[in-house]
């Protein structure tokens, strides 16, 4: 099916040549049903007996006729999965709209062969489903596609299309662990060398990343021709810390991340300012959620391969 | 949270209710067909079951439930002598069902219920099909199709699912209508099938006084005819039934398995050509106009004594046309058999034997003694009843010489004693007489009550005469009708319906819609199909031509619904303000990054400020713009023009690639 309809691009919106429909077990037995219906019918000449078996023929032409419309046009927006931390269940946010007059019902979503969730869709409505997805160990799970299915409105038959559109989800470590945060000071950030006179003491220049606010740019240093690049700032008092996988020589490795983890969270969570440094990769000391994430992230593939998982199931190690 | 389970066993025992009450409604459908215990215990069932899930009890296990399974065929078994057969196989369905009911608990169970309630449907149609109980059937199939659409998704409301279910079977209809018209039906069948030998009301093979009592007190039709050309006056509207020759006294039967050759006749008067439209009988004979001069069907015999007799009882609704006589004379002397057979009197009442001998000696012919035993029957006294007083062992002798008082079994049981005991050949024909000119229809309705006897006598040199004694006694028996010689008790109903003109009328025309359905919906069968076909010129089908004219059929209705289904699924077109923010953005797009999907009019602003700060104001100002009036509060009565402003704006907006050289 993905080498006939290729990988896709979000927002997609589904056609008719990716919908796929078949009848479930009710409307096979329904169809089954009907036959006998005719079978009586013709065999009794009776006519009433056979306008009924017609009617419901007919009327089963419409259900499959429904169940396809109810399907179609329907336009996937958005699926992306956030972060979450081992042992919690995480997520697959998948957003959907209705572009069309026509209130939807029913549309389930569902990640590969997992459990669906059923939603309603009124007229031009646009709304976010989270199917869930468990997090049992670190490491990032890929999902290749997702299903969007529906047997509304009466179930006798059941129309499907596969969404081609890679999710990955990091799962962090799960942070845990007693071991009090290291000291302060154990080594410095370099961009730390200047005293500002304010309350925000300044930290430096970095490079320009998406999502940064214009009001940060250094407009005169751009103005210079230099790179764009964004003031920083830290609040008054803040602290700065480096936590390293070396210096927990009695604990194991997944234990280790568990402790790094909690520290990082921690610290977050305190605003202060923190490094991570694992074998081979140093993080150096800062804050701010896109830190964290940097941090958990690079404890979540500690010590995988790729640190891919496949398939939307339980990801195992 | 806590919200949640509860939710969800609402939803669920509103499903287990539907599917419920698909079951029941075949289950009442069928009320009046299968024995009162097997509903009961069906309806007893279907509400235990709905307090159980109410309560939460358990349901009975798998042992258990085979065991009743059993029982339930065996009883069955037991009150049917067989499981084939509709009747037996109605119950048998509904009694299965109900114990289905034990353990419905996934929605393949709730499937089952609702399929049960659509079988027991089918099971009603085939077993009545007046017009009278469609808008049931229908009721009831739309009632199965919206529990098929609460137990397909347990979260769907009630009112919701009868919206989607009318609405699919409004859509459905024209398709219906289609394959009812052109399915290639049978024009026989793949398996006879015993039908329930339930008696209709109607007249049977034997007559004694008191039977045709029963039919006059009962409105039902017993079958319409419509003439070609002029109808006879309304004396001679006899319609030939079964013709009773064995009289023991007590009760008429028919001839026990005499078998004659039909005499020649001369037919005189005027041919009746018309079209009878019987309701079944659950016997063999057609009724036909006094004598029919041949057989309308190979399938029909045309007897001795004039009687149509079909090869099968009369199970389903049946049309034909016949041509008849009333008026008719014998080529042929009658045969020594069928002298003998029609001049034996009955034992016993020697008063009546004494009076025909007699009546007979005074007569100088066969015609002169009918005269004079009418003449009898005119000034002895005699009353039209139909409450007469119950008859001892000589009942033609208590009949003539006491009560002197009866209905027509009476006088044409009397009148054929006293012609048989004077030897001259008689015989009691039953059937109808009269009718009800049906003017929107152009038919006679000749109901039940229109029931009648009457005789015919051999007489040389005009052959078998018809005489009906009663019409001597109560002559306004044949110009009125039976119902105002009908005690108070058995006509109130009729007299309460015949007391205005607009009642009539409605009846009528409710009778009229009856034949109209029985003639084109119900007797629909192969011929008929064929007749169709013929009138679109498709005089030989050929299967292959009809498949293809049928496929044709379906795909365009399936184009039709698919075109009418979809026209809503299709996304609306874009308005002004979105086509102009498109344009906009397709400007922008060529001097920068292009807007990503997930990008609102404001981040997108500040992307591309930050790509191109020189553009910074004019192009942030326009998307905050776009911002605002898409979902601002806009003040109503300035909107268009506001959406016009932005257009024009985007429109004059020109943007030089030069300045995208520095990054």
């Amino acid at each position: 099916m993905r080498r006939r309809q290729g990988a896709d691009v979000l927002p997609v919106t589904l056609g008719r040549r990716r919908l796929y429909i078949l009848p479930t077990g009710a409307g096979v037995a329904f169809g089954l049903l009907l036959f006998l219906m005719l079978i009586a019918g013709l065999n009794y000449g009776n006519s009433l007996a056979l306008f009924l078996t017609f009617s419901l023929s007919a009327f089963a032409l419409v259900a499959m006729q429904q169940c396809h419309r109810n399907l179609l046009g329907i336009a996937v927006i958005a699926a992306a999965a956030p972060a979450v931390f081992a042992r919690t269940t995480g997520a697959v946010h998948l957003t959907l709209a209705n572009p069309a007059s026509l209130p939807r019902a029913r549309v389930e979503a569902a990640v590969a062969e997992m459990a669906a969730v059923a939603v309603d869709l009124a007229a031009r409505e646009r709304q976010r489903l989270e199917l869930p997805l468990p997090a049992p160990t670190r490491g990032i799970v890929r999902i290749d596609r997702l299903r969007l299915a529906t047997a509304h409105p009466f179930g006798l038959f059941r129309a499907w299309t596969w969404v081609h559109t890679p999710i990955e989800m990091m799962i962090y470590p799960r942070p845990h662990g007693v071991l009090p945060m290291p000291a302060h000071g154990g080594h410095k950030s370099g961009a730390r060398s200047r005293g500002g006179s304010d309350a925000d003491e300044w930290l430096g220049l970095r490079p320009f990343r998406d999502g940064d606010s214009p009001r940060q740019v250094d407009w005169k240093a751009y103005a210079r021709e230099a790179p764009m690049l964004i003031k920083e700032y830290s609040p008054a008092g803040s602290e700065l810390r480096l936590f390293d996988f070396a210096q927990l020589t009695h604990l194991d490795t997944e234990a280790r991340l568990s402790q790094l983890a909690r520290w990082v969270v921690e610290a977050e969570a305190h605003g202060e300012r923190y490094g991570v440094a694992l074998p081979g990769v140093l993080l150096p000391a800062d804050r701010g959620p896109e830190h964290r994430h940097r941090c958990l992230a690079a404890l979540a593939v500690f010590g995988i391969d790729d640190g891919l998982k496949h398939g939307g199931g339980a990801p195992g190690r | 949270m806590a919200a949640a389970p509860q939710a969800a066993d609402g939803a669920a025992l509103r499903s287990l209710a539907w599917a419920c009450a698909a079951f029941a409604g075949g289950v009442l459908l069928n009320l009046d067909r299968v024995p009162p215990w097997t509903a009961a215990t069906a309806l007893l069932l279907i509400a235990w079951r709905l307090t159980t899930e109410r309560s939460g009890a358990r349901l009975p296990g798998t042992p258990a439930r085979a065991l009743l399974a059993l029982g339930v065929v065996a009883v069955v078994l037991w009150r049917f002598h067989t499981l084939n057969g509709l009747a037996a196989g109605t119950a048998l369905l509904v009694l299965m069902s109900a114990l289905k009911l034990l353990e419905t608990r996934a929605r393949r169970d709730q499937f089952v219920m609702v399929g049960a309630g659509l079988f027991l449907l089918l099971a009603a149609c085939l077993d009545r099909q007046s017009l009278v109980r469609v808008p049931l059937y229908a009721l009831q199939a739309w009632l199965c199709c919206s529990a098929l659409a609460v137990v397909a998704s347990a979260g769907c409301e009630g009112r919701a699912a009868l919206r989607l279910a009318g609405r699919a079977l409004l859509l459905a209809l024209p398709l219906a209508v289609l394959l009812f018209l052109f399915f290639p039906r049978l024009s026989g069948a793949f398996w006879a099938i015993p039908r329930g030998g339930e008696a209709l009301t109607g007249l049977s093979d034997t007559m004694s006084p008191g039977g045709i009592v029963k039919l006059v007190a009962s409105y039902d039709p017993a079958f319409r005819v419509q003439f070609a050309g002029r109808a006879p006056p309304a004396e001679e509207l006899y319609w030939r039934g079964p013709v009773l020759h064995d009289f023991d006294g007590h009760t008429w039967r028919r001839a026990s398995g005499a078998f004659h050759l039909r005499q020649r006749l001369q037919y005189l008067g005027t041919p009746y050509r018309y079209r009878v439209a019987l309701e079944p009988t659950r016997q063999r004979w057609w009724f036909a106009l006094d004598t029919p001069a041949q057989s309308s069907d190979a399938n029909v015999l045309l007897t001795y004594d004039n009687q149509l007799l079909g090869a099968e009882p009369l199970t389903e609704p049946l049309s034909f046309d016949a041509l008849s006589y009333t008026r008719t004379r014998a080529l042929e002397p009658l045969g020594a058999f069928g002298r003998q057979q029609d001049t034996t009197p009955p034992p016993g009442n020697p008063r009546s034997v004494a009076l025909a001998q007699t009546l007979r000696q005074r007569a100088g012919s066969d015609a002169d003694f009918v005269q004079a035993t009418l003449e009898y029957l005119r000034s002895g006294g005699f009353v039209y009843t139909l409450t007469p007083e119950a008859l001892g062992a000589d009942a033609v002798d208590d009949f003539l010489f006491d009560t002197r008082a009866g209905f027509c079994g009476h006088y044409a049981s009397a009148f054929v004693t006293l012609m048989r005991a004077a030897q001259v050949p008689a015989r009691v024909v039953t059937g109808y007489l009269g009718g009800e000119w049906n003017p929107i229809g152009d038919y006679f309705l000749v109901r039940q009550s229109d029931a009648h006897a009457w005789a015919e006598v051999w007489l040389e040199g005009r052959g078998w005469t018809r005489i009906d004694p009663t019409a001597v006694v109560a002559p306004e028996r044949l110009r009125r009708g039976v119902f105002d010689l009908l005690p108070d008790a058995l006509a109130t109903r009729e007299r309460l319906l015949r007391s205005s003109a607009w009642l009539t009328r409605a009846l009528q025309r409710w009778d009229a819609a009856n034949a109209w359905w029985s003639d084109h919906v119900v007797k629909f069968d192969y011929s008929a199909q064929l007749d169709l076909l013929g009138r679109f010129g498709i005089r030989y089908p050929d299967a292959r031509y009809l498949g293809w004219a049928f496929m044709l059929a379906l795909l365009g209705w399936l184009a039709i619904i698919a075109w009418h289904i979809g026209r809503s699924a299709r996304p609306a077109a874009p308005d002004a303000l979105a086509r102009a923010y498109t344009r906009l953005c397709h400007k922008l797009a060529r001097i920068g990054p292009p807007r990503a999907p997930h990008q609102g009019p404001l981040s997108f602003a500040e992307a591309v400020t930050t790509h191109r700060p020189d553009l910074g104001g004019s192009v942030h100002a326009l998307l905050a713009r776009y911002a605002q009036l898409r979902y601002g509060p806009g003040a109503p009565g300035t909107r268009a023009q506001d959406i016009e402003g932005f257009r024009r704006a985007v429109a004059r907006l020109s943007l030089s690639r030069a300045a995208g050289g520095r990054h």
